[in-house]
């Protein structure tokens, strides 16, 4: 009797702890680390809002192998130590079965040499240090989002129709500004010999007054400026370029991520008329069943439209969602062969990720600023959409020697 | 010679805006001998209060620029009677950690109030626009800033040097016990300092929201700097809160202009230079 009672029980009991749900075994896991504190936590929130709709739209549909996706998300506080701990407490502790994230370079390439040990595919959405896909790659590792090579090969096309003689720039002194102008001189300089390279501008970072380097640029005289300034920083500076009469200097302005929505939200209608910005992605820019779906959803669920970091990550949770049908398991080790060569239908186009280097082919979009009443920021008019194959370096060019 | 003005207004604008927010750090230091980590972050909510009550509410700025310190003040009357007050006395590092702590809590309840995003706010409709002064092209706002800023610094040393209770906080400041044993009530005293420096914060905060822009952490670089000005210039000293700041303030407009090079070293180079030449600082008191 005692026996049957406990054998009873124990089924009960069983029973009990399985979830009623619709999906079959346990959830599969997503580990997502980005910033989501200190003064880029806009950026955390973009990506974790696009997770989360990509998340809705795919367990709606069935979840991913019959089992529901599901995601935690750690803070980076933009510092690489903290990072490779909410990763290994994201794998260890939580025990997901990939990581995707990254905003800040920095901690990109600080976590980018760990994942090897974590034994999980690491998608990076956002991070676009050359590095992580060039001397840094492991076959870990894979990037979804735009590179500063992409980025500046597609900013010297444009330079080169532009057809400007003498080039400076202004950007934040670390690494991605000075890249910047490392990788627009190195492109730029093959297809228009006659360029010239005037001294470079570099304040710090985080800088909340741009007023030097703005009246320094305007007495030299520059033919075009590469401005790769962006977020909080560049919402000062074109506050105070436009105190300073900086665009009406004629010269050529290039703001490399001045059509990021964040900062087209904040400046309204102080941001100017005819200026080429670049950004990761621009929502207005392809005319897809694919890309309009999703930017109505997005703004259907959070009032606004959607900015390259949220498309990003969006499109990043739909990557590893191919990647593991691919494979058919959630062997961390399969998906990552599974990612390579993987194509993917996104917002953004349709893109592969490359196995040389694990970079996805993705297009590079630049546009004109211009101001259309049925939007509350400035649109982009014309758009220039550079496509991958045009933008991005052949794997040999970025050194990365993935292990047989 | 348009470009050394608008250097030199430049470096006026930097510096005296950055005086009025390290005023309120070194009065605190001075007299309560807490150095406040969350200085940055009042003058933080400052800006945001700004904002919100000229977006939401709708009040002139001239109103805002009134009522936002009195906010904050009060917000810091609460957070020096609860946190504060018990460990005045106590080793400095209690007053670190404390203040810190309160640093990254404001910061958070920022965040979580107004989101993550960026905002602006606009100059009053008679302070925008550009003046031209001998070639040289300047936003009337930061003439205004450049003559407020001096405005509240007298106004600041007229009410330390004249006034009963400008004389009284000094005096508390000197020597707590005797001051105390003379009937003055120095808690009650502490808690209106430490009000005092949160308003300063704010109110340069206020003033700052115009041509600044207003996202989370905005008070991480502006401690920083403040620090700087208020070690190159002597912890505890107003006038020399005034020297340290116009120095940074100098390297940043004539430094940026001229030099963009070093732009990121020259700061913390000065810094360096007087600790080592002067360790009290430029006004401060030999220990």
């Amino acid at each position: 009797m005692r026996r049957l009672i406990k054998s009873v029980c124990s089924v009960v009991f069983a029973a009990l702890l399985l979830p009623a749900s619709a999906f079959g075994a346990e959830p599969i896991r997503i580990g997502a680390i980005y910033i989501m504190s200190g003064p880029f936590a806009t950026y955390g929130q973009f990506a974790r809002d696009g997770i989360e709709l990509a998340l809705e739209e795919i367990n709606g549909q069935g979840g991913v192998l019959g089992r529901k996706l599901e995601y935690l998300i750690e803070d980076s506080a933009g510092k690489a130590d903290v990072a490779i701990q909410a990763a290994r407490k994201l794998v260890y502790q939580e025990k997901v079965d990939v990581l995707m994230g990254i905003d800040s370079s920095g901690v990109a390439n600080g976590l980018t040499p760990v994942v090897p040990e974590l034994q999980r595919p690491l998608l990076i959405t956002h991070a676009a240090t050359p590095d992580v896909t060039g001397k840094l790659c492991n076959k870990w590792v894979f990037r979804n989002s735009v590179n500063i090579n992409q980025h500046m090969k597609a900013a010297a096309l444009l330079a080169k129709d532009l057809g400007n003689k003498r080039w400076t720039t202004i950007g934040p002194d670390y690494a991605f500004g000075h890249q910047s102008w490392e990788f627009f001189q190195k492109y730029l300089k093959p297809m228009q010999s006659d360029v010239e390279f005037m001294e470079p501008m570099f304040p710090r970072f985080g800088s909340e007054d741009f007023t030097p380097f703005i009246t320094r640029t305007i007495s030299a005289k520059p033919d075009g400026v590469l401005i790769s300034v962006w977020g909080g920083d560049l919402v000062n500076f074109v506050r105070q370029a436009n105190n300073l009469g900086f665009f009406d200097q004629g010269f050529d302005v290039l703001f490399t991520l001045g059509g990021a929505t964040e900062v087209l939200t904040a400046l309204g209608d102080q941001m100017p008329e005819g200026i080429w910005v670049g950004t990761r992605y621009w929502f207005l820019a392809k005319d897809t069943p694919r890309n309009k779906k999703f930017v109505e959803a997005y703004h259907k669920r959070y009032g606004k439209y959607p900015s390259y970091n949220a498309q990003n990550a969006y499109s990043g949770v739909y990557t590893i969602k191919g990647a593991i049908e691919k494979a058919g398991t959630t062997d961390p080790a399969k998906i990552a062969a599974a990612m390579e060569n993987l194509t993917v239908d996104a917002p953004t186009g349709t893109y592969t990720v490359r196995a040389e280097d694990h970079q996805a082919l993705v297009d590079g979009y630049w546009g004109v600023t211009k101001a259309d009443s049925s939007y509350p920021i400035r649109i982009l008019d014309p758009v220039r959409v550079f496509p991958a194959k045009q933008i991005t370096p052949p794997p040999a060019e970025n050194g990365c020697k993935l292990a047989g | 010679m348009a470009a050394f003005i608008a250097a030199l207004l430049n470096s006026l604008e930097f510096g005296l805006l950055l005086f009025l927010i390290a005023s309120g750090l070194t009065i605190v230091f001075g007299v309560l001998g807490i150095l406040n980590f969350a200085h940055g972050a009042l003058y933080m909510l400052g800006a945001y209060f700004g904002y919100s009550v000229l977006h939401y509410v709708d009040l002139p700025f001239w109103a805002a620029v009134i009522v936002v310190p009195l906010a904050v003040a009060a917000l810091a009357v609460v957070i020096e009677r609860l946190t504060l007050r018990p460990i005045y006395g106590r080793h400095p590092t209690f007053g670190l950690l404390l203040t810190f702590a309160l640093l990254l809590i404001l910061d958070d309840a920022v965040r979580l109030i107004w989101g993550a995003g960026y905002h602006i706010v606009d100059p009053p409709s008679l302070l925008k626009g550009t003046v031209s002064i001998l070639g040289a092209v300047y936003p009337r706002y930061g003439f205004f800033i450049i003559v407020a800023a001096v405005a509240i610094g007298v106004a600041i040393w007229l009410l330390f040097t004249r006034t009963r209770v400008g004389k009284t906080v000094r005096a508390a400041a000197i020597d707590r016990e005797t001051a105390e044993a003379l009937g003055i009530n120095v808690t009650a005293l502490f808690t209106l300092v430490f009000a005092f420096g949160a308003g300063l914060a704010a109110l340069a905060g206020v003033l700052a929201a115009p041509i600044r822009a207003i996202g989370p952490s905005m008070g991480e670089r502006i401690i920083i700097e403040s620090f700087i000005v208020v070690v190159i210039g002597g912890l505890g000293s107003f006038p020399g809160a005034l020297v340290g700041a116009l120095i940074l303030g100098a390297i940043h407009g004539f430094g940026g202009r001229w030099l963009p090079e070093l732009n990121l070293i020259l700061p913390f180079l000065g810094m360096a230079v007087v600790l080592l030449w002067r360790p009290q600082g430029l006004l401060g008191r030999s220990a």
